[in-house]
């Protein structure tokens, strides 16, 4: 038992890892995800095109795929060029290449999401907006958005709990995160057991929480009609 | 400069497609097993009116679907050796993709039972039937019809999530490719040749859903239970 109090801060060190990567994933996703959403909800020529390619080709190949191939292609050349991760403070390519992959999958999913919420809206309420003298991005802003917001507020953070598990995935690339710091230290101190019901347990209080939460609001928003 | 050139996949067509059959195996037989994983959890929750067994369910569908799969696999690949159960990495794999791919088929063959009218299983038990033949004759396959299409979502959840087990060297589709890889960096060549296999996997089921879906619908044009 020792010498498993001693690996603590390790298991620490990469349950930090796995907290960074799903905050920064979530924030960014969920921006880059609305937009995409709305870009192919509008039907604007080509660019919603582009997008539903982009959403549909993400949809459709495994996570783990996405990450090698980021790490191996755009990651490299952008840490070289214009290295935007270090202004989060995350200074590698690994972490780049994690955030990069992360968000991109999960904001296709998060589109999708925002866009059926967008369809369920009757398209009489985005004419009463026009005719009322709304633009476009004040229709966005005060009709489509809160409504959308409050009725896919659960499925966001089903998806979220979901991105949460799959950054455990990273560690193709190398990144010690939570699962592997886990992995890593049941070799060194062979009492497998322990550490990973440990872990399982960490992720499952988060996962769990956050589910509850899930249900708490579709419960809490259930009535609105739109 | 990167010059894309796809004639170096042709010498590798043959380790790839070894992958395929490894991938395509592991789908269908985790496929099966996850059905009837899943089937045996929803007649227990459902039908069987054992209120600690039904706890115990509920309590291991929960911590199944808050905690990574990559961390299951390892449990399972790494943990169940110690008490004295031991499989092959390929055969480990399936259970914890059967295990974690039955919970959610659960939960979808469960909403779709939740549609049915509830007194069909009060008439059911009044007939003479069993709870056993109610859930087999009568419950099950309606709940199947309602829900085929949602089950076909979560079949090509399980093809994508089958990459996985690469991490514990099962020579998969990834695994292979990802080897080429690191063997001589055709990064955009595998990439696309992984797409292309994946993609292809996904189509072939969304096709059979699509299938299986008109089939019962001229079967069963519309059942009245008034």
């Amino acid at each position: 038992m020792n010498d498993l109090i001693n690996h603590i801060p390790y298991l620490l060190n990469g349950f930090k890892i796995t907290f960074i990567l799903s905050f920064y994933s979530i924030i960014f996703s969920l921006l880059l995800g609305i937009i995409l959403g709305i870009v192919r909800f509008f039907k604007l020529p080509f660019v919603s095109f582009i997008c539903a390619c982009f959403i549909e080709l993400t949809r459709s190949i495994p996570l783990i795929l996405y990450i090698v191939f980021i790490h191996y292609t755009i990651s490299p050349y952008l840490f070289n060029t214009y290295n935007i991760t270090s202004y989060l403070g995350l200074n590698s390519v690994e972490m780049q290449t994690a955030l990069i992959s992360l968000t991109l999958f999960t904001s296709a999913y998060i589109a999708e999401i925002v866009r059926s919420g967008m369809e369920n809206i009757d398209r009489q309420q985005i004419w009463d907006a026009k005719s009322l003298g709304f633009s476009t991005i004040q229709t966005i802003q005060y009709i489509i958005l809160p409504v959308v917001l409050a009725k896919s507020l659960p499925a966001w953070i089903a998806q979220f709990s979901s991105l949460i598990k799959d950054t455990s995935l990273v560690s193709v690339i190398g990144l010690i995160e939570l699962t592997r710091a886990a992995e890593i230290i049941s070799e060194i101190t062979r009492k497998d057991f322990v550490i990973m019901i440990f872990t399982l347990l960490i992720y499952f209080i988060i996962c769990f929480v956050l589910s509850k939460l899930a249900q708490y609001l579709n419960n809490k928003y259930n009535h609105i009609n739109v | 400069m990167y010059n894309v050139d796809f004639s170096i996949i042709y010498e590798s067509l043959p380790q790839v497609f070894e992958g395929l059959k490894t991938t395509v195996y592991v789908c269908i037989f985790a496929f099966l097993l996850a059905f009837l994983f899943a089937s045996i959890i929803t007649y227990f929750r459902v039908l069987k009116g054992n209120k600690i067994l039904e706890k115990v369910i509920v309590v291991f569908v929960e911590f199944i679907r808050n905690t990574p799969l990559l961390l299951q696999i390892y449990v399972v690949f790494k943990f169940l050796p110690e008490i004295g159960l031991t499989f092959s990495p390929i055969m480990s794999g399936i259970i914890s993709l059967s295990i974690y791919q039955g919970v959610y088929f659960s939960e979808v063959i469960r909403s779709g039972i939740a549609q049915i009218k509830g007194e069909q299983k009060n008439v059911a038990f009044a007939l003479g039937f069993s709870s056993f033949e109610t859930f087999r004759l009568i419950i099950f396959p309606q709940a199947l019809k309602n829900v085929i299409s949602p089950l076909g979502s979560q079949v090509i959840n399980l093809i994508k999530n089958s990459s996985l087990l690469s991490f514990i060297a099962v020579s998969d589709i990834f695994y292979i490719s990802y080897q080429k890889i690191a063997d001589d960096f055709r990064i955009i060549e595998y990439f696309t040749l992984c797409l292309i296999l994946y993609t292809s996997l996904t189509s072939i089921v969304l096709i059979f859903t699509y299938i299986f879906e008109f089939c019962l619908k001229i079967k069963y044009k519309e059942v009245a239970f008034t």
